[in-house]
């Protein structure tokens, strides 16, 4: 009778480790790697797509050609595989097992509607990240369940804090920053960020150093909209709320020109495979 | 074999033991360190802080926690089992207000977490808690400090002062060596301050302190006087070291010229000064350095 | 029997309710406060059956408070608002509805506008800059037409207020005692409203005393017993 219990999430190890939770983690540092930069003016952040083969029509999956867009347009379909509309003043980044992130994006935009039902205004950033993480705690406390292997970014605007930057990992834990990354290589990717980033920051430095530094922490010459997703989080410049706005393909890729990154389409799908890989130790472990 | 014990519910082993609530300490003591001390008229708390990284926004790191006007709260162990059971203890003090209409005491309060925890322990298919609490405040209209602790099996007691976390044995037997009965305000931080120093090593930026001075006055204190304090007690013990090394030549002194005058020779080493310190028992605690998944 | 206004000015909000409680024409209380203090910069003034309007009113105010300390900020008027408004929506749908009318006045500290939220028991919400509830409605809300504009100061919102009560001293035969309270950026105040120069009196009390700060001590406003 007891086996019906005997999941090994629920335990402590003699050493009072979770391992359960350690391996999820593990399972994200081989994610495609997700990066964020907060200014004052707004949030930047990329993610790395992992695309499979070189036959995927990515023309009607979310993400493909026609597919993202600014405010509501942002809805429509969603970011693709990795960044996700969660609400109109928030986006989040996922990395991790793909199907459990597509639950939590669900849980994530019931919990931010049921705040709109009630309080009649946009869930609060941090408030919608600690939903989160409560379920995800849950998930590494009660019988029968395995965590969730996604670790989230997640950028938003609310007025009382104003833009923000949030990461969460599998074992519930969350964190504020003002430059982040997690996925494969994320520590390579942090330092660079360390190094470069500086206080008072425009949007348009923001997103040039989200990019240089995905740049370099792929291990591929040349970015494209192929392997790239690409999203920030801005305010209205007359209504002063908050736009969110996931780049099309074709936007991406005039940006990446823009940056001398990348950005042709010619060369996209056949680099893009054994990107990735190798990540190093745990993904963001909390501090 | 203990190994199938140890496994799937929280279960007692042949001999007695309950596995799963014995590791969740070990979960709480790979967390930061967290002490309480109660003044004659106030009780501090001060809690080992992680450095905050470069670029990590400081207002998301939490430890000591309100649960209410007069009661506060510091965890060792899981962030995120310590964010839901104080989220648990939150809708509990008011819930108490509505019902009763008065605010919780700060023993209701400590069982009603222990209770929390205890449920953990007994019920199926869940792990324990992986944190202990530190719980401090007044009672309404009473102006005697409370202290108390909770722990992963739902033991709660309550303590004059008291050390949970990583090293908390260390800074227990620091405490009891160092406590006194009626505590002044700055004589409360200095002894929290000087205990966290045993653990801490970098000082006065990875320590906060709290102070509730009576009910619902709660005050945390700023860097810049840690700091001070930190520099005081770091000079006496410069002065204390001192005046052992001064005591240590003078019996040195004394020794030579004794084995001189009884020309009684070779063979007869001297103590040398390391071993003749005897008092530094509690010096230089060896830490872990804790990069865990989310132990805090 | 009993009347309550709420009036914005350009940086603050005035709440007003009167203080007797009783039953049909008999008055057993003439120092009831029915002005509950829901956080740093929010309050609320309530009417209605008895015992409903205390038993609702501590029910909001514990909510207010747990999410105050579970997000480390208070609620903020407009979403505050919306939550009471849905509250009493969902009673008045239940078993046991709640009979209970109130004002919801509160500072917004991120855009520094002032609110004021007009809401009954069946679950209606108006944003207004002026209201009343109760008796007070059949004269007030014609003195307010006349005497109220954008943006008044501190003085000119308290001589409108003073205007209501006054009417209502004159033209209602119950003789009611008031409670007033302000609400800007520095929190919220009491205002005696029956005095000559409420106003006067509550700058010169001022810098001590009156400021209520958030999260303590523990709120209260107005006189109870």
């Amino acid at each position: 009778m007891a086996r019906r219990y005997d999941s090994r999430t629920t335990i402590f190890s003699p050493e009072g480790r979770l391992f359960q939770v350690e391996y999820a983690m593990e399972a994200i540092s081989h994610a495609g790697t997700v990066l964020a930069v907060l200014s004052k003016e707004g949030i930047a952040m990329a993610a790395e797509k992992k695309v499979t083969g070189k036959l995927l029509d990515l023309s009607l999956a979310p993400g493909g050609e026609g597919m993202g867009g600014e405010g509501t347009e942002a809805w429509m379909g969603g970011g693709g595989e990795k960044i996700f509309l969660l609400n109109n003043n928030i986006l989040a980044g996922l990395a991790g097992i793909t199907s459990d992130a597509n639950s939590l994006v669900n849980f994530a935009r019931n919990s931010a509607q049921r705040h709109l039902f009630t309080y009649d205004e946009d869930i609060p950033v941090e408030m919608l990240v600690q939903r989160l993480c409560d379920m995800k705690q849950g998930y590494t406390q009660f019988g029968g369940l395995r965590p969730f292997g996604v670790a989230l970014l997640y950028m938003g605007w609310d007025p009382i804090y104003g833009f923000q930057l949030y990461q969460s990992d599998p074992s519930g834990n969350y964190s504020g920053w003002k430059a982040t990354c997690i996925g494969s290589n994320h520590s390579s990717a942090t330092s660079l960020l360390k190094q470069d980033y500086k206080e008072e920051l425009t949007l348009e430095e923001a997103k040039s150093l989200c990019l240089k530094v995905m740049s370099k922490t792929m291990d591929s010459t040349k970015l494209s909209s192929e392997k790239l997703e690409f999203a920030t989080m801005t305010l209205h410049p007359t209504s002063k709320q908050p736009l969110s706005k996931i780049y099309k393909p074709s936007e991406l890729d005039g940006l990446l020109r823009d940056l001398e990154l990348g950005g042709t389409e010619e060369d996209a799908v056949g680099a893009m495979e054994g990107t990735g890989g190798g990540g190093g130790g745990n993904v963001a472990i909390s501090t | 074999m203990s190994r199938s014990y140890d496994r799937a519910l929280t279960v007692f082993s042949p001999d007695g033991h309950l596995f799963q609530v014995e590791y969740a300490l070990e979960a709480v003591r790979r967390g930061t360190c967290a002490v309480g001390v109660r003044g004659s008229s106030c009780v501090v708390l001060g809690v080992e802080k992680k450095s905050t990284l470069q670029l990590q926004d400081p207002r998301t790191v939490r430890k000591v926690a309100m649960l209410d006007d007069h009661v506060c709260v510091a965890f060792a162990g899981l962030t995120a089992d310590g964010r839901i059971l104080i989220d648990k203890a939150r809708v509990e003090c008011q819930s108490h207000r509505l019902t009763v209409e008065d605010p919780v005491s700060i023993e209701y309060i400590t069982k009603h977490i222990a209770g929390i925890q205890q449920k953990y322990t007994q019920s199926g298919g869940v792990r324990p808690f992986g944190i202990s609490t530190l719980v401090v405040g007044f009672d309404p209209n009473d102006t005697i400090p409370r202290l108390y602790q909770t722990e992963p099996s739902g033991i709660y007691s309550a303590w004059k002062a008291c050390a949970i976390g990583r090293a908390s044995k260390t800074v227990r037997e620091f405490l009891e060596k160092n406590y006194t009965e009626e505590l002044s305000r700055d004589e409360a931080i200095k002894l929290t301050v000087k205990s966290l120093l045993e653990v801490v090593q970098t000082g006065a930026k990875n320590i906060e302190i709290s102070v509730m001075e009576r009910y619902g006055v709660i005050s945390n204190l700023e860097q810049s006087e840690i700091e001070k304090i930190v520099a005081t007690i770091e000079s006496e013990k410069e002065a204390e070291a001192e005046k052992k090394r001064a005591r240590i030549a003078a019996t040195q002194a004394g020794q030579a010229s004794m084995a001189m005058g009884s020309q009684a020779v070779s063979g007869t080493q001297t103590p040398s000064a390391g071993g003749a310190g005897g008092a530094g028992g509690e010096e230089g605690h060896a830490t872990v350095p804790g990069e865990e998944t989310g132990a805090q | 029997m009993e009347c309550s206004f709420g009036l914005t000015g350009k940086d603050y909000v005035l709440l007003c309710s009167d203080m007797s409680a009783g039953r049909s024409i008999i008055r057993m209380k003439s120092d009831e406060n029915k002005i509950k203090t829901l956080g740093p910069h929010l309050a609320m003034a309530y009417g209605g059956e008895p015992g409903d309007t205390n038993n609702f009113a501590e029910y909001v105010e514990r909510n207010m408070r747990l999410y105050h300390i579970r997000n480390h900020y208070p609620l903020l008027p407009e979403p505050a608002s919306a939550w009471i408004r849905r509250t009493l929506a969902e009673s008045i749908r239940s078993r046991h509805p709640y009979s209970v009318n109130l004002l919801l006045a509160g500072y917004d500290t991120t855009t520094t506008k002032p609110h004021l939220y007009w809401i009954d028991y069946l679950g209606t919400k108006a944003v207004v800059p002026y209201a009343a509830h109760g008796m007070g409605v059949y004269v007030s809300l014609s003195t307010m037409d006349k005497w109220w504009f954008n943006d008044m100061n501190k003085r000119e919102g308290v001589e409108v207020l003073k205007k209501c009560v006054d009417e209502v001293k004159k033209r209602i035969t119950i003789n009611f005692n008031f409670n007033c309270i302000l609400i800007d950026k520095d929190g919220i105040h009491h205002i005696n409203i029956e005095s000559e120069d409420p106003i006067s009196e509550y700058e010169a009390a001022q810098p001590k005393d009156t400021v209520v700060e958030a999260p303590n001590p523990p709120l209260d406003v107005g006189v109870t017993a």
